[in-house]
């Protein structure tokens, strides 16, 4: 599903044409495009609105990337992301807010760049830990371990143990001015969406390039059968690991990315509900494909968005609605996952593909 | 002293709601080997719907007995509905699938009745306990066991004694050899959601007259999965068993760890000891070990 067809009487001739990254010519222009549109068209022609909303995407993305390559890549599936998220937050804002950072890193602004490698591989860490089981039991058992991540982690360490650091108790206030990237201090929508995008970018090519490379095959392999994977002399246990320390830091980055847009971060920011949302986005997107956690997470916002624009104006005549919004987002969510799965189980990068191809292949599809 | 053995009654009393609910949750796995997520969000329906009978002035009996037949037919909705086009696809597809359901229920449910804890207006159950030797108990937490009990033994002579809880075992047990002896597998799966919907119920509206009734009641729906690992995925002793056993557990860590990890250790216990004990014994106390092969 990751390969595209190319169009009649194109063939590659040696292996560099092979591993391209864009395979034609028109491939590369629409890529530059799209990155045209990215960095120039949107930043300077959205408004705060719709930076926020292409924010909450790139945090989904980060997110479902990692689910993706648990579920979709090495099959072990999880329902505990958020978790790691979690994690990945809580490290880097206690490290910006408790740590006694020398003076020098402080005016570069290199506190929370580096909070965010550390978080990544705190959270990783913290992900290979509830990965462990994954060498005695797979399945609906994983399921269930990786459930009770998400509540030991968030339910009981999180609010009850790191909250109280500092004596806050329930959350940590990040005033503004806190988060300093080098120079800039991050404050507008304006500069996380560019971090967003620089991040974004960054996690999927490695994502891209780890697919394509051997551990990404052994992560396959594993993913349709892990004792033929073993068979063939894969370390099954220590790929599982790997991958669940990859999919753990991708999740530990999406969270200290995450804590650059909020005021204040509590455990309520990373409910159960989270990890279910992103393991639906990613269904929804369609699993094992790179394409399915971006596809998956530009549609479930959107539509939660379009439908919080369509519920506004009948607040009025209802104000009840507007209070009852985040439980028909709820439903919404419930149903729509139900009906991807039992009609479009192979999700929206399947279709995706299929649209490309045609045209691909267009007139002679044969 | 005194406080372990009421420890472990009080437990034993909430473990067998927990067993109660854990029964469905086992029979759907085995008929139809449906993972099933949505067990919380079921119990919560069914303690909402018996709930609104009760204020709306009807017994308590018979506002039960509305939600078990509300939980009939809500429960084959669902199988026909949802999970019946997805015979023979991967777990992960039937597992998002309730997932999604229980989302869709619980959105319902919140719409519906709002997420402030309501309670059982008047008191079902009279407050002032009931005192045997030593121990004092709830009657709330008494009069839960017995009907627990109850059902328990009207659910396993039901399965033992009647056609169509022969035809159930007969599917659970071999699939293919029950379809040729003419027993009707849809008609199974429907009558496992319903039978599961209704023990769901019932549980709900036991849990929400012990400590009234919001949405963290299907958290305790939750509860069964520790359970049912623990008894095995597809035992119904084991279901029962542990439940009795998650019950015991968590009332015994509520009681003498929360000195120690102040908090939500009583939520969490359940899920801990599962994990520890997914480490030694994977397949549950009577669960079928599964052999595969390549």
């Amino acid at each position: 599903m990751s390969t595209t067809w190319l169009p009649c009487g194109n063939y590659h001739q040696n292996y560099v044409e092979d591993h391209a990254w864009w395979q034609t010519k028109f491939i590369k222009g629409k890529m530059i495009f799209l990155a045209l549109i990215l960095f120039f068209v949107i930043p300077f022609f959205a408004d705060s609105y719709i930076l926020s909303v292409c924010n909450l995407i790139g945090y989904t993305i980060l997110g479902a990337l990692g689910v993706q390559l648990l579920i979709g890549f090495c099959g072990q599936i999880t329902l505990g992301h958020a978790a790691f998220v979690a994690v990945g937050a809580y490290t880097s804002t206690l490290l910006i807010l408790e740590f006694p950072w020398p003076k020098i890193i402080l005016d570069l602004g290199l506190a929370y760049p580096i909070s965010i490698i550390i978080a990544a591989f705190t959270a990783g860490i913290w992900s290979v830990l509830f990965g462990l089981p994954s060498a005695r039991v797979k399945g609906f058992y994983l399921i269930l371990t990786t459930m009770a991540a998400q509540f030991i982690t968030v339910d009981l360490i999180l609010t009850q143990y790191v909250s109280q650091i500092g004596g806050r108790g329930q959350a940590f206030s990040l005033p503004p001015g806190t988060i300093k990237l080098g120079p800039w201090v991050i404050d507008s929508d304006l500069k996380v969406y560019f971090m967003m995008l620089f991040l974004v970018i960054l996690c999927t090519i490695v994502m891209a390039n780890l697919l394509r490379s051997k551990v990404g095959r052994a992560w396959v392999a594993i993913r349709d059968n892990d004792i033929s994977a073993e068979v063939m002399g894969i370390n099954v246990f220590k790929y599982k690991l790997l991958a669940f320390f990859v999919a753990g830091s991708i999740g530990g980055i999406a969270g200290a990315f995450w804590i650059s847009n909020l005021a204040a971060i509590s455990p309520d920011h990373f409910p159960w509900f989270w990890s279910l949302w992103l393991v639906g986005v990613i269904l929804i997107g369609g699993a094992g494909s790179i394409h399915g956690a971006i596809f998956g997470s530009l549609f479930m916002v959107l539509i939660m968005e379009g439908l919080q624009l369509a519920v506004m104006p009948l607040a009025d005549t209802f104000p009840k609605l507007l209070m009852d919004f985040l439980f028909i987002k709820e439903a919404a969510f419930g149903l729509a996952i139900c009906a991807f799965m039992i009609f479009e189980p192979n999700g929206i990068a399947y279709r995706w593909w299929q649209i490309k191809n045609y045209f691909n292949l267009w007139p002679f599809s044969y | 002293m005194d406080l372990f053995l009421m420890t472990i009654v009080t437990g034993i009393m909430v473990g067998s709601i927990y067993a109660l609910v854990a029964l469905g949750w086992v029979l759907i796995y085995k008929c139809s080997g449906v993972l099933n997520l949505a067990m919380g969000e079921m119990t919560l329906i069914g303690a909402y719907v018996s709930l609104s009978f009760y204020s709306m002035g009807v017994p308590f009996l018979l506002s039960l007995l509305f939600s078990l037949i509300i939980g009939f037919v809500l429960g084959i909705l669902t199988e026909r509905i949802f999970l019946d086009k997805l015979i023979g696809e991967p777990v992960l597809t039937v597992i998002m699938v309730t997932v999604g359901l229980s989302f869709f229920f619980k959105g319902i449910v919140e719409l519906i009745w709002g997420t402030d804890t309501q309670v059982f207006t008047p008191p079902v159950f009279s407050i002032d306990p009931i005192h045997f030797g030593p121990l004092v108990i709830g009657r709330v937490y008494l009069w839960s066991f017995v009907a627990a009990i109850v059902l328990l033994a009207i659910f396993v002579s039901f399965f033992k004694y009647t056609r169509w809880g022969l035809a159930m075992q007969a599917t659970a047990d071999d699939e293919m050899a029950a379809l040729s002896l003419g027993v009707s597998a849809r008609f199974v799966y429907a009558m496992a959601w319903a039978i599961a919907f209704m023990a769901a119920g019932v549980g709900g509206t036991l849990l929400g007259n012990i400590n009234g009734l919001n949405i963290s009641v299907g958290y305790l729906g939750l509860l069964v999965l520790p359970a049912v690992v623990l008894g095995g995925l597809n035992s119904i002793p084991g279901a029962i068993v542990g439940g009795i056993s998650i019950g015991i557990l968590q009332n015994l860590c509520g009681a003498y760890l929360d000195r120690y990890f102040p908090g939500a250790v009583k939520e969490i216990a359940p899920f801990v000891f599962m994990v520890i004990f997914l480490f030694f014994r994977p397949h549950g106390l009577w669960g079928w070990e599964r052999i595969e092969r390549v």
